[in-house]
């Protein structure tokens, strides 16, 4: 019999894959309760904070496959769950028509397995990603009901079929609809926020490993003040901080400069109207001050912290 | 599950707390079902409860399923397991609360009589009368007791002239409840219980915020972040078209699945055909604005849906209505203000603005001249606080604009809770789907969840 993992060896695993994570943010927590209490986990928050990244570290820790579902509008069951192969079944009928009954066409070896039914068939546990549920209709999401209660499916021509292994769901939301009540019930829930400028200084220091760290921590300050400060129609993910970081490093420069912020905006901003409304409210040169006052901030909240 | 009996005991002691938690997360809003309480005491005995914040973690994770129910958990939870002491303070100083209360309402059944007799008012109208100055207060008791020993043709009054004197005093009451408060309302205290009160008092703190404020009363500086959040909301609008297949005649992909099954009979050659096509699900939106005076302090807020609607949906037709409709066809233009544009358009139709509203005329005119805006496409939005004249009339005609398009959504800038005083809506409400929608919060409601 397998050891039963807890909260804290979780965590040790998360870490061993260098997966950061803050007691704050509890990831690692809402995470655990979804794995161990097998309830699908309904991760939602602003594209680019790391909803997907879970998934996939999830399949990492519990050494699981993962199976993704792209959602978007339109998705049907034919896409999601399974579809007929209808070239096999074609032949099928020239080949046998004298004896041929319904049942010979649709068995198993006429079906085509989809992602939610592929999970469903894997004889080992797997991880799947149901990415960005809320791009789906509400019959969509109806439709995912029986799989997330009861790990089962119905297919009209063959009858239910249950789960060989539990799958670890994972379902993500940019909160562009309303989920319904019924499939929020069926989930454990997760919000996750973009992160703060600690954790965010140790995501870049372990993706680029060379960056200095006083350019890691200028990077990360000045993004944390665009988020707070300016309501951009898309404010800058993790992985454009990334971005920006490695180019300011190719460049060969160890701190922010006014002139750098402006040239390489871009990697951050990606709309006109975005950087219209930096240059109106902020400017380079007001970010790095406004990430200044918050270093002094820091170093004030550090000192009384020593007293 | 448990080993012995005092582990039996201690969960269900646990398990009492899990659902009286449960219940005041409830009272303030947030849906809980048994199963989800049942996942929390799950939760809790895997992770235990020696640690506060893992505590508050599991039962966040498992019990709210929706960010913006986050803050109320949070405040909810903070205050459910306080210490007790710090528990004993808040219901005593809710009980305080509650007995002064009590206490001036039931001076107002002293001093509110007709000839000895109770008035037939309202509690809140009880309350706004124990609010108001001394002095106003001396003048509505003074009024009470001249009628009360006032003669008509030499007569002495009698009980018969209570409901008019009652008439005089709800109109008096009226006009001091929105003196002093305007729409919000004036209520008890609540409960006596401490827990709640203190839970209440945090979240309307909390009502800073821009999202849950009335949009009448931001300010010129905040305009620029709510135009914003307007815009992202009007593009969810612009992205509602299904694709979802349908079956169809002919035209589309050929439906292989149906196709096959039916031709199973034929021997598997493909002789009667069935197509899907794609359902043209594009709406088409009519907006109906209300610009009469007693919307005058929202025009911004319509001015700025209007605008941002505009700028994501194609071909939507704009109509202001007060005592007649007036169609805005003009482009929007950034930085115009919408009553220049309304008082453009109403120069150019050669009329004037009016101060009243009359929903009845603005769908009769819409029904006579613009019947074509009209179909099973269609979506009517109307932007209105349903304070109209010849209501009923409005009715009928909204029960047959309801039969020509697909939606009629009504955005009330009245809140809900004064609906009731409001003679027609309850007219209205069979033939639309009627929101409240003062606030930013409102509007993203709404957004959520039809679209």
């Amino acid at each position: 019999m397998t050891e039963r993992r807890t909260l804290d060896l979780f965590e040790k695993e998360l870490d061993a894959i260098g997966y950061i994570t803050e007691r704050d943010d509890r990831i690692a927590l809402t995470a655990f309760l979804a794995t161990e209490l097998g309830k699908p986990l309904l991760i939602s928050g602003p594209a680019g904070v790391g909803k997907t990244e879970i998934a996939k570290v999830l399949s990492q820790v519990l050494e699981a496959p993962l199976i993704r579902l792209q959602c978007y509008e339109g998705l049907d069951e034919t896409k999601a769950l399974y579809e007929w192969n209808y070239q096999r079944q074609l032949l099928k009928i020239q080949l046998g028509r004298e004896h041929l009954q319904e049942a010979d066409l649709f068995s198993a070896d006429y079906l085509l397995p989809r992602p939610l039914l592929q999970a469903l068939l894997s004889e080992k546990r797997c991880v799947l990603l149901i990415d960005e549920i809320d791009k789906t209709d509400s019959e969509f999401e109806a439709f995912l009901f029986e799989l997330l209660g009861e790990f089962q499916v119905t297919i009209p021509e063959m009858g239910t079929i249950k789960a060989k292994e539990r799958p670890m769901v994972v379902l993500t939301s940019n909160g562009e609809r309303e989920l319904s009540d019924g499939l929020k019930r069926r989930c454990i829930f997760l919000h996750i926020e973009p992160p703060s400028v600690n954790k965010e200084v140790r995501i870049l220091r372990a993706k680029v490993p060379d960056l200095p760290e006083r350019l890691a921590l200028e990077v990360a300050r000045a993004v944390n003040v665009l988020r707070e400060r300016l309501s951009f129609n898309k404010t800058p993910s993790v992985s454009e901080t990334m971005d920006w970081a490695k180019a300011l490093l190719v460049m060969g420069k160890t701190g922010l400069d006014p002139a750098w912020v402006e040239a390489t905006l871009t990697l951050l901003l990606k709309s006109q109207d975005d950087v219209e409304l930096f240059y109106q409210e902020m400017g380079a040169e007001g970010l790095l001050f406004e990430s200044g006052k918050m270093a002094q901030g820091e170093r004030n909240a550090h000192g009384h912290q020593q007293r | 599950m448990h080993m012995d009996t005092n582990s039996d005991r201690k969960v269900s002691e646990l398990d009492k707390h899990l659902v009286e938690f449960a219940q005041l997360l409830r009272t303030v809003g947030i849906k809980i079902s048994p199963s989800e309480i049942f996942d929390a005491a799950e939760g809790l005995s895997l992770i235990g409860l020696v640690d506060r914040d893992r505590v508050e973690s599991v039962l966040q994770a498992t019990m709210v399923k929706d960010v913006k129910h986050i803050s109320a958990f949070r405040e909810t939870f903070r205050a459910y397991f306080a210490t007790l002491e710090q528990k004993e303070a808040w219901n005593k100083a809710a009980a305080q609360k509650a007995d002064q209360w009590n206490e001036q309402i039931e001076s107002t059944y002293q001093d509110l009589r007709f000839q000895d007799n109770e008035l037939d008012i309202t509690e809140e109208q009880r309350a706004v009368y124990a609010s108001m100055p001394e002095d106003d207060k001396q003048r509505l008791r003074d009024f009470l007791e001249k009628s009360s020993n006032g003669t008509r043709g030499g007569m002495p009054l009698d009980h018969s002239y209570q409901p008019m004197v009652e008439r005089v005093l709800r109109g008096s009451l009226e006009y001091w409840r929105r003196k002093l408060n305007e729409d919000e309302p004036i209520l008890s205290p609540g409960s006596t219980n401490g827990i709640l009160s203190e839970v209440e008092r945090a979240l309307r703190d909390r009502e800073v915020e821009v999202i849950s404020r009335d949009l009448k009363k931001i300010s010129p500086e905040e305009w620029p972040e709510v135009v914003r959040l307007i815009r992202r909301l009007s593009q969810r609008l612009a992205n509602q078209v299904t694709r979802r297949y349908r079956a169809a005649r002919r035209r589309g992909g050929l439906d292989m699945r149906l196709t096959l099954r039916k031709n199973l009979r034929y021997g598997g050659v493909l002789i009667d055909r069935s197509y899907r096509s794609r359902r043209k699900g594009r709406l088409k939106i009519v907006l109906l604005c209300d610009i009469s005076g007693s919307m005058l302090k929202y025009s911004e807020f319509i001015w700025q849906f209007v605008y941002g609607l505009s700028t994501v949906v194609n071909g939507i037709k704009t109509f202001a209505f007060g005592e007649m409709l007036v169609p805005l066809n003009q482009k929007f233009k950034k930085g115009q203000t919408f009553e220049t544009m309304v008082k453009e358009a109403l120069s150019m139709s050669g009329k004037e603005w009016g101060g009243g509203t009359n929903l009845a005329n603005a769908l009769e005119a819409l029904h006579r001249h613009n019947s074509d805006v009209f179909s099973k496409q269609t979506l009517l939005l109307i932007v209105s606080d349903a304070q109209t004249l010849e209501g009923e009339k409005a009715a009928e005609l909204l029960s047959w604009a309801n039969r020509q398009v697909r939606k009629v959504l009504w955005l009330n800038t009245l809140p809900e809770r004064r609906w009731s005083e409001t003679p027609f809506v309850k007219a209205f409400l069979p033939f639309c789907q009627m929101y409240e929608c003062y606030t930013l919060g409102h509007l993203t409601q709404i957004l959520n969840k039809q679209f």
